[in-house]
């Protein structure tokens, strides 16, 4: 009984685990004491030639980076919006939502991995202050969590089998948790410039 | 003349109540700002899916046609708000923004990017869709398509340029910078 259970709702429960595991940690304040440790890197990133240092002394190329950054956040946006509506059953309602999820993953992958590549040398010229910014650390918080939710729980879960046969909410699920994972990690990457 | 004219009327909107209120405001600026950038993303990442498929490297099993009409409305609504928080945060910094060299090649891009889209409009409809199941779309909308992408990627980079201050007025005594950023006191002064 327990052995079927644990079997049918593996990624549910890995889930809940990861969420117990963020409590506990909150609860017993590793995290401050994470943030505190982390101090160090944040100044040899800023002190860094390849990093900090060039992203500070040359303002075009700092500038021409953080645009890149935004065109990976668009391709990103551009991959969420046209596989997670079509899962909420929004748009390409005549073409398998297979199709779509697997077609636009690649491109998402791609753009993630430049967004993140473009985002650390950003982070790096300006690391002595996002250090201090709560919305930065919101950031990276959502940014790990998605990209965790993207890897480990929805695209396997997207891939195991046809989409007829999981639950229409849990797609419906997967798609607005996606959204809302995106939305904020846009608004937030954008909410560090005012900070 | 039409640099006279233009840093009258952005004195004139500069002068405008709901102007200063926006810039004032402690977050209002800040919010236009960040809706500007997330409408920039639903209407450049769905322009940018329909460019990748018409050259093949995304989706090359659906139709080419049916990606462009289904992503035609998400992309449209992103720029109609884009465009609508643009041309507010114009009106809440209208002297600075009009005379800044990227914030008017941005415009000449951006203008170069609608007559691209009208021509690629053109040309999908007059293709008639023969090659819609190709992986790739014939060469007159890849091309098409290559020229939104490098015309969109400049237009995001000119706004990203816009707050840097490289080329201000104060900054430079360059002349013809000073003609292209339309700094009508500084040519003056020169």
């Amino acid at each position: 009984m327990l052995n079927s259970l644990l079997s049918r709702y593996t990624r549910t429960l890995s889930l809940v685990l990861v969420l117990l595991l963020v409590i506990v940690l909150e609860l017993f304040e590793v995290r401050t004491s994470i943030y505190g440790v982390s101090l160090p890197f944040f100044e040899w990133m800023r002190q860094s030639f390849w990093l900090g240092v060039i992203g500070t002394t040359y303002g075009s190329l700092y500038a021409t980076i953080e645009a890149v950054h935004l065109l990976s956040m668009a391709v990103i946006g551009g991959t969420v919006l046209a596989a997670d509506l079509r899962l909420l059953g929004i748009i390409f309602r005549d073409i398998p939502s297979e199709t779509l999820t697997q077609g636009t993953h690649k491109c998402f992958r791609i753009s993630l991995t430049v967004s993140v590549a473009t985002g650390i040398f950003c982070a790096a010229g300006v690391a002595d202050k996002v250090y201090y910014m709560e919305v930065f650390w919101i950031k990276m918080l959502v940014l790990i969590s998605g990209s965790c939710f993207v890897f480990f729980f929805k695209q396997p879960l997207l891939n195991s089998r046809p989409h007829d046969e999981i639950n229409p909410w849990t797609l419906r699920l997967l798609a607005v948790t996606s959204l809302l994972i995106w939305f904020t990690v846009a608004a937030t990457g954008r909410w560090i410039g005012f900070s | 003349m039409i640099n006279e004219w233009l840093l009258q009327f952005g004195q004139w909107m500069e002068a405008q109540q709901y102007s200063q209120m926006l810039v004032a405001g402690y977050y209002s600026y800040s919010w236009l700002e960040a809706t500007h950038v997330l409408s920039l993303m639903m209407c450049i990442g769905s322009l940018f899916i329909i460019d990748f498929r018409m050259l093949g490297l995304i989706m090359p099993n659906v139709p080419a046609t049916t990606i462009a009409a289904r992503l035609h409305k998400p992309m449209l609504i992103g720029f109609g708000i884009m465009f609508f928080t643009g041309a507010l945060l114009v009106y809440a910094k209208p002297v600075e923004t009009i005379q800044s060299l990227w914030f008017r090649i941005k415009m000449i891009l951006l203008v170069l990017a609608f007559i691209n889209a009208w021509i690629f409009n053109a040309r999908m409809k007059a293709a008639d869709g023969t090659w819609d199941m190709d992986p790739v779309a014939p060469k007159p909308l890849r091309v098409g398509a290559i020229i939104s992408l490098v015309l969109w990627c400049g237009v995001v980079t000119m706004g990203r340029y816009i707050p840097y201050d490289w080329v201000d007025c104060t900054n430079t005594d360059n002349a013809t910078i000073l003609w292209a950023a339309g700094c009508v006191e500084q040519l003056r002064a020169l």
